[in-house]
């Protein structure tokens, strides 16, 4: 049985909204029909179909504004497809942007449990796990200190430690395995690693082909909304990386 | 359904308890009072409007004891409205939270209306200070046996303010300008909400239409009962709560029907 299935799935986004309603426009386009809005949109994706089965690691690879991240909120369920259908059959953690819903003015120990509460963690998980969360971020001497004053490497560690805690059945990831030092992104490496091997499915976005070469075991490859190719990680990279040079040529 | 609504409130309970003691640590923040603030604040603020209404303007209304009657309508009120507005902007100002996770959209207005409603009983107690000693003779008020319905009408007025919290935080998402426009509308349903003044000072007309507000059901229905010593009609205690439910029903459908649009209005 497929864990991840997109079915169609479209995502439509009105570029007009920002430039929005005000009377000044009305009251131009009433004397100026070329000023009227025009309708305009944007196709973010089109109609991608997909299936994921428990297991496997899937990198998703594309040029800047393909498509991946607006994909991975789809799949996340930040965003409702404008079109189609996504089915997600377990428990889905998103790392897609690390530390949502940290308040800067709180101390690392109150952000823990407000950022476990956002990721819908459970009062118990959070007592039990404490400890365990504390010990991999480093950061035991500072679970008093208000986030505000924690350089940015910090904050990534303890967001990092905070969002996988959890065995999810399926982890969203969207380029983060380069957070904090080398000591430490080595650590992360290795625990996402281990939830792999643990039967966990991943999604992966990243720009980095070693990255996706090393850990997935099937690409997808998005261009402009659309799915250019899926398929085994060794074919669609070189592909994709033809593809990318290629273009720089042409220009 | 219900049985859904409900689940689902559990799952998030967690989530609400921690937005909600959030909001508590980082409003009193760096304050060397803290959390005293919130009963200082309208501790202070009622001395305030006590002077100025019933010792510079000479407000009175009859045969009962003014400070109490001023009170009860203000801190009532003072809920709905503090409430609402900080509600109101409480989807757009979550708007970075939202497109990072899934979360219940409905989660911010609700968390904050709860807020609202703590600070909202810490006010009691000053109010409760000013039931049991001020007032003399006939206009003295007596904790009675009908107190046991405050909490039904506090429960209608949360109701209510949370529909309406839906309505407007939904509006102002797609519509930002009801951030200026709802201040100026909170304002004239303060003066036209019987707060300060009494309802037997207007027209027949006008009284036969205020009737209608409901924040005023719900100030009239606890000043019978702090004042008189008296319950409210039952057909009072019905409209009551019909009221509140119809206006979170109707609030929660406009959110729900809405809420995924929300994620393009950013």
């Amino acid at each position: 049985m497929s864990i991840v299935k997109a079915n169609n799935v479209s995502m439509k986004f009105d570029l007009g909204i920002d430039k929005g309603f005000s009377f000044k426009m009305l009251f131009i386009s009433l004397f100026d029909p070329r000023k009227r809005k025009k309708k305009e949109y944007f196709w973010a994706l089109k109609d991608v179909d997909f299936d994921i089965e428990k297991g496997e690691v899937v990198g998703i690879i594309g040029s800047n504004g393909a498509g991946k991240s607006t994909l991975l909120k789809v799949i996340s369920g930040v965003m409702k497809p404008s079109k189609g259908k996504i089915t997600v059959n377990g428990v889905l953690s998103p790392m897609i942007e690390l530390g949502a819903g940290f308040d800067v003015e709180l101390t690392a120990r109150e952000n823990i449990y407000l950022n476990g509460a956002v990721l819908g963690y459970s009062e118990k998980f959070l007592n039990d796990k404490f400890a365990e969360i504390v010990e991999f971020s480093e950061l035991e001497e500072f679970l008093d200190v208000p986030i505000k004053n924690f350089s940015s490497g910090m904050t990534a560690k303890l967001a990092f430690s905070i969002s996988t805690i959890v065995n999810p059945e399926v982890l969203i990831v969207d380029e983060i395995l380069s957070v904090g030092d080398i000591k430490f992104q080595e650590k992360s490496k290795n625990k996402m690693m281990d939830m792999i091997r643990g039967g966990t499915t991943v999604l992966y976005v990243s720009h980095s082909l070693q990255a996706i070469k090393d850990i997935c075991t099937k690409v997808i490859w998005l261009e402009h909304g659309k799915v250019v190719m899926i398929g085994k990680t060794e074919e669609v990279c070189n592909k994709y990386y033809e593809f990318q040079m290629g273009k720089k040529e042409a220009i | 359904m219900i049985k859904n609504i409900i689940n689902n409130f559990k799952r998030y309970s967690f989530l609400i308890k921690q937005l909600v003691s959030r909001d508590f640590k980082v409003k009193y923040k760096r304050s060397v009072l803290g959390i005293l603030w919130s009963l200082l604040y309208p501790v202070l603020m009622m001395a305030v409007m006590a002077l100025v209404f019933s010792q510079m303007f000479k407000f009175k209304v009859e045969g009962v004891n003014y400070l109490v009657y001023l009170m009860t309508g203000l801190v009532m009120f003072n809920y709905f409205s503090e409430a609402t507005n900080i509600a109101m902007t409480s989807v757009v100002t979550n708007f970075s939270l939202m497109t990072k996770v899934y979360l219940p959209k409905y989660i911010f207005p609700l968390s904050k209306c709860l807020f609202t409603g703590i600070n909202f009983l810490l006010t009691l107690i000053p109010l409760l200070f000013i039931i049991l000693f001020t007032g003399s003779g006939e206009t003295k008020c007596v904790i009675n046996v009908y107190y046991l319905l405050l909490p039904y009408i506090f429960i209608c007025l949360f109701l209510f303010s949370l529909g309406i919290s839906f309505i407007i935080s939904t509006v102002s998402v797609f519509f930002r300008d009801m951030f200026y426009i709802y201040g100026i509308i909170t304002t004239i349903w303060n003066y036209f909400t019987p707060v300060f003044y009494d309802i037997s000072m207007l027209t027949p007309g006008l009284q036969s239409l205020f009737k209608f507000n409901p924040l005023f059901m719900f100030i009239d229905s606890a000043r019978q009962i702090i004042l008189h010593a008296t319950p409210p009609s039952v057909s009072m205690l019905i409209s009551c709560g019909v009221v509140s439910i119809v206006t979170v029903i109707i609030g929660a459908a406009i959110f729900k029907h809405k809420q995924d649009k929300f994620i393009y209005y950013i």
